[in-house]
């Protein structure tokens, strides 16, 4: 690892400020940022700490909305009484998320922030598009874990658990910083990289993602994550859905459908949606619904495995939720 | 008596013609009619509370003062030439102690002289450039950064089929087909067989390359105690590291001490020294203080070695009754740019069922990749996934149950020398695993637990491997005067619990409470020459020995006991660490006898003795699989896997219950997730990490169901055992595999069995679909 200078941010503003330094880095829980120093895919002069700060940290429960500060950790996330209550499929997607150790070092603005796991991006030896070179490896490597959907130049895909769930709840980000601040909705948070900005977020250099705002669930909503691995435990997902119905009787009211690991963003399948609204839902509406989940899908060599899945992993959690 | 044989020895599944010197083949096996007090019966490890309150000391551990640290300088090119070094901005960095690159170091010849310890001809990415020692390994990682190569890239080839083809890009003078020909096995004529054939059933196989991620990553520190080499090494061979350093450096061996007490693990990835190993000593030698090189997991994973990746093509032909008529199995193994030895998967086609028409091709090819390195039963698990898939085929084409198929071909003697077997128990591993899994009930369990969407199956594999061991391998035990033992061998425990093993061994012959029992191990300069831990033949090597010089300490303990205390030998036994006079009952603890002696010692001297000429010496078992396959998500899961092997006797149940586990996870590891990516264009390895080499977790073993065929083997060795390191790993992929292939009535020949194989398999059309 690279020396760097470590400083502690007794505040927001403060933080801000020690960001706007040369080349600083914004550090939670270091779980993502320092295996990339590690790997020399960053190499920071300056680490502002965040952990110190008062204002993004805490749960709360504001009446019409709960509140998750940035720093909550996602274990906190995962075992809140509020948010499985109320918010089963955001603790579900926490549990769902990394492994026992990284959950509980690891916060829910850098999980949001966190890198792409792209084995190209991640590789030493490799400078990719993302990093500033001029070639996407993935597109004409091994892209089993890329994107399906969502043309970019770089087809690495959203590594966010929390992401979809938090999306599919209608959730609200905060920042505070230069480029960017106060509320935005999260779905617009999350961009697919242009030539002009090769990043995921809206973040500019020395922005913050302060908490999240979640609006409280109609008594007849219910929701549900799904999330398909290499293994039982501690992976990435292949790909994700998180799902949040408004029931009116028998009927679906509203939907929201947010996929992950499909694309360079949580992927909101909102053709998806409108199949299934003011309808009673039943296998071949579910069915449908996911076929419209992937339309358009353009795979590589690798990945239409994942055009199948994400169309039955919808299939799957709407039948679910109908049970 | 010392006597001077040549002997066919077996090495994970080669042969050789060995001379050895025989001694200890006078003692009386231990038939299986013997009653044991401590031999059989479970026991938790000697050094286990060592290991878990980190008491132990691993390779890792070694820190001595003034230690400095070493790191590598790796190539990012699959192939490559390097045209200039210079490491003048590294050299300057402060706390940077030395730079070894091939312009300052000696000429080693290195992989059995394919390469060199530095070569200017890099053949993987990853392969070492220059080494750097400092005070610290982040001080190494800055000075790599400042070393400053030139290379030329040269053409690369990573795929074993494309590196056979005339124009590929050539790794070595020779060409790229590793021993410059194939390895070959034949017997009967198999054209014929196939032609008396009733069905004929053909398939091509494929499997990954699997990285063993030993926990603890491989490494050695050395210091040097004026012309006295020490180094400690995380190995399974301390003889071996021992002898290619003298070698190496030039040096008489005695001058050479290697050390390992604890080992996280080797899988036989370990079994010699590396060049993290000379650079050691190299280093030490220059800068006149202990250096320690270990490698990090991603060096670990690009280098240290790996199963290699197969293309099997496996025909079988059977009449109608379900008599095999011929078997080919052909196979290509992607070998890495460098190995001595063919790594073929064939073994298992020519050992397994009494066919008599065989044929046997193994291709090793060399590729711009990581090189090869054993790995718990190489080319078995392969070729067992490949034969055993077949078999099934065979099986479905008959309508006759797999197992029945498998009876019928059950080899009574072994197919490929018409010897008899010492002792074989797979009809009762057969008997016991098919009736624990319900094997005849299994269509009634597939009925009442699938869905429309999760699919129920079960499948089976058998397994054959070698674990007779062999000489030589010695021991000494010593008696001390307060009436406790020492066993002094000169093996060492990787991790199976070997050592636990030989105090059991010894405890039993000495009738001393195995407390009292310490084992010496792990060290070549005090140690006895022991072979190396691979090959399943650690205890069936050693064990005996241990036993042979415990019976020889307790006579001279007996004979001076029974002088001592004036008993006649006759009425004189030893009973939990007492003299009992069997007439009057009267009992003496056996330090008593030393108050009078002084410092007497009692050293007792075994030897290994020689293995069966006339018959051939196998382990067996057979695996059971129930599977679940989510046919939405691809996804699958073990339920349940039944494990039963006959490996002769057991010493410990519980450390043989182990090995099972252990075999069967790393099994299901590669049946189920495991697999290295390689971009094919850039020749670059994608996932050398524990978080994208997928390894099961806890989460992702089922329950398993392991027992012993305890059938002490009469002719093996003096107490009756053969290994069962390797064994447990080889039948577990094919079981799986079979169960796969039943639930979803739909074969996928490759493995792993991942979520993308199998939606590809369901869904065909979803592949290769391209983007514009
Ligand atoms: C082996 C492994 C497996 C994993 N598996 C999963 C998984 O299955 N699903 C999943 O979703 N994630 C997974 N993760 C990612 C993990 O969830 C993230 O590493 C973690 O949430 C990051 O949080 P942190 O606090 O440690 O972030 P840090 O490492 O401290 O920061 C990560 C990035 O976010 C920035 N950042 C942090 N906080 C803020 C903030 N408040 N505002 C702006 N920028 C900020 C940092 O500058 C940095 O760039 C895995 C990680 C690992 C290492």
């Amino acid at each position: 690892m690279k020396n760097f200078e470590y400083v502690s941010a007794p505040n927001l503003a403060s933080a801000i400020t020690q960001l706007q330094g040369s080349n600083s880095k914004a550090l939670a829980g270091g779980t993502d940022l320092l295996t990339e120093m590690k790997e020399r895919i960053k190499t920071p002069d300056r680490l502002v700490n965040l952990k110190s700060i008062h204002e993004m940290q805490g749960v709360r429960d504001d009446k019409d909305k709960l509140w998750i500060g940035a720093l909550t950790t996602l274990s906190e996330i995962e075992s809140h009484r509020f948010i499985a209550e109320r918010y089963p499929i955001l603790a579900q997607a926490a549990y769902l998320t990394a492994s026992h150790q990284l959950r509980n070092a690891g916060t829910l603005g850098g999980n949001l922030c966190q890198s792409v796991r792209c084995w190209y991006y991640r590789h030493p030896d490799l400078t990719c598009w993302l990093k500033g070179g001029e070639t996407c490896y993935a597109q004409e490597g091994i892209n089993r874990h890329h994107a399906i959907l969502g043309n970019a130049p770089c087809i690495a895909v959203q590594p966010s658990d929390l992401a979809p769930a938090l999306i599919a709840l209608d959730a609200v980000v905060r920042l505070k910083g230069d480029e960017v601040d106060g509320d935005l909705s999260l779905d617009e948070f999350f961009v697919l990289p242009d030539e002009g900005l090769r990043q995921r977020t809206v973040l500019g250099k020395s922005d913050l993602v302060v908490g999240v705002s979640i609006p409280k669930p109609a008594a007849s909503s219910r929701g549900i994550y799904l999330k398909s691995m290499e293994r039982e435990d501690w992976s990435f997902a292949l790909v994700s859905v998180a799902v949040q119905l408004n029931f009116a009787g028998s009927k679906v009211g509203t939907a929201r459908i947010v996929l992950g690991g499909v694309a360079g963003k949580p992927w909101r399948a909102k053709s998806a949606e409108a199949v299934i609204q003011g309808k009673v839902l039943n296998d071949s509406l579910a069915e449908e619904a996911g076929a419209a989940a992937v339309a358009g899908a353009s795979p590589f060599e690798h990945n239409g495995y994942k055009v199948v899945l994400a169309k039955n992993l919808v299939k799957r959690a709407l039948l679910e939720l109908n049970k | 008596m010392p006597k001077v044989v040549t002997q066919q020895v077996e090495f994970e599944g080669h042969f050789f013609e060995q001379t050895v010197v025989i001694e200890g083949d006078d003692i009386t096996p231990w038939g299986p009619e013997k009653e044991f007090s401590v031999v059989g019966q479970p026991h938790t490890r000697i050094d286990g509370s060592e290991r878990v309150t980190g008491g132990a000391k691993f390779t890792h551990d070694i820190h001595l003062p003034g230690m400095l640290y070493g790191k590598f300088l790796r190539s990012p090119h699959p192939h490559a030439q390097i045209k200039k070094i210079s490491t003048s901005r590294a050299e300057k960095l402060p706390g940077v102690r030395a730079i070894f690159t091939y312009e300052n170091s000696p000429e080693i010849p290195w992989r059995m002289g394919l390469t060199k310890l530095f070569d200017k001809r890099i053949r993987y990415a990853g392969e070492e450039v220059a080494c750097v020692i400092a005070d610290d390994e982040s001080i190494c990682l800055d000075a790599l950064d400042l070393i400053e190569v030139e290379y030329e890239k040269l053409p690369s080839v990573v795929d074993a089929e494309l590196a056979l083809e005339n124009n590929a890009p050539k790794l070595h003078e020779a060409g790229n087909l590793v021993t410059g020909k194939p390895e070959t096995y034949a017997r009967g004529d198999v054209e014929k067989g196939f032609k008396e054939a009733d069905v004929v059933v053909e398939g091509t196989f494929r499997t990954q390359v699997a990285l063993h991620n030993c926990m603890e990553t491989h490494g050695s520190a050395a210091v040097w105690e004026g012309d006295n080499l020490k180094i400690w090494d995380s190995t399974q061979h301390i003889f071996g590291v021992r002898d290619m350093v003298a070698t190496a450096l030039g040096l008489p061996k005695h001058k050479v001490r290697v050390i390992k007490q604890y080992m996280g693990g080797g899988f036989g990835s370990k079994n010699g020294a590396g060049k993290y190993t000379i650079l050691a000593a190299l280093a030490a030698k220059k800068t006149g203080r202990p250096v320690k090189i270990l490698l990090d997991r991603r060096e670990e994973n690009l280098l240290a070695g790996n199963r290699p990746s197969t293309l099997q093509i496996v025909k079988i032909g059977a009449t109608r009754d379900g008599k095999l008529t011929a078997i080919y199995h052909k196979c290509i193994a992607n070998e890495g740019a460098y190995a001595a030895w063919v790594a073929g998967s064939t073994g298992p086609s020519t050992r397994m069922y009494a066919c008599p028409n065989v044929k046997a091709e193994n291709f090793g090819v060399f590729t711009n990749l990581g090189p090869v390195a054993a790995f718990r039963a190489p080319g078995y698990v392969e070729g067992t996934f490949a034969l055993e898939a077949m078999m099934d085929e065979v099986a479905a084409k008959l309508g006759i149950d797999p197992l029945e198929l498998r009876l019928r071909n059950y080899a009574e003697v072994d197919p490929t020398s018409g010897k008899s077997f010492t002792t074989k128990g797979l009809r009762k591993a057969y008997e016991i695993g098919s009736e624990m899994i319900g094997w005849e009930r299994r269509s009634q369990i597939k009925k009442q637990n699938s869905t429309a969407t999760k699919k129920i199956g079960f499948g089976m594999g058998s397994q054959i491997w070698g674990g007779s061991g062999g000489p030589p391998a010695y021991s000494v035990v010593k008696i001390n005067n307060d009436g406790t033992a020492v066993v002094l061998t000169g093996t060492q425990e990787i991790g199976t619990g070997a050592k636990t093993a030989m105090a059991q061994i010894a405890a039993e012959v000495l009738a001393f409470p195995i407390e009292s029992i310490s084992v010496e191990l792990g060290d070549t300069q005090i140690g006895l020459y022991s072979p190396l831990s691979a090959g399943s033949m650690t205890l069936a090597s050693v064990g005996p020995a241990v036993r042979g010089a415990a019976e020889d300490a307790k006579k001279q303990l007996l004979d001076v006991g029974s002088q001592v205390l004036n008993i006649p030998i006759e009425d004189l036994v030893i009973e939990n660490g007492d003299f009992l006079n069997k007439k009057s009952g009267e009992r003496t603890p056996v330090k008593k006898i030393y108050e009078k002696l002084q410092n007497y010692m009692i050293v007792g001297r075994g030897a290994r003795g020689p293995n069966p000429a006339d018959k051939v010496v196998n382990t067996f078992g057979a695996q059971f699989a129930q599977v679940e396959v989510d046919i939405e998500t691809g996804k699958v899961t073990l339920q349940k896997i039944v494990a039963v092997h006959e490996s002769g006797r057991v010493i410990n149940p519980l450390a043989t219950r182990s090995q099972l586990e252990g075999g069967i996870i790393q099994g299901l590891g590669f049946a189920l997730c495991e697999q290295r990516f390689v971009d094919p264009h850039l020749g670059l390895v994608l996932n050398a990490s524990l978080e994208t080499y997928k390894i099961p977790t806890m989460m992702d073993i089922p329950a398993i169901e392991a027992e012993m065929v305890n059938m002490p083997d009469p002719d093996v060795n003096n107490l009756g055992v053969k290994g069962i390191g390797e064994p447990p790993i080889i039948p577990t992929p094919a079981a799986i595999a079979n169960a796969v292939a039943d639930a979803l009535g739909k074969r996928i020949y490759e493995l792993p069995l991942s979520a993308d194989r199998v939606l590809n398999t369901l869904y065909p059309s979803s592949q290769n679909e391209r983007s514009s």
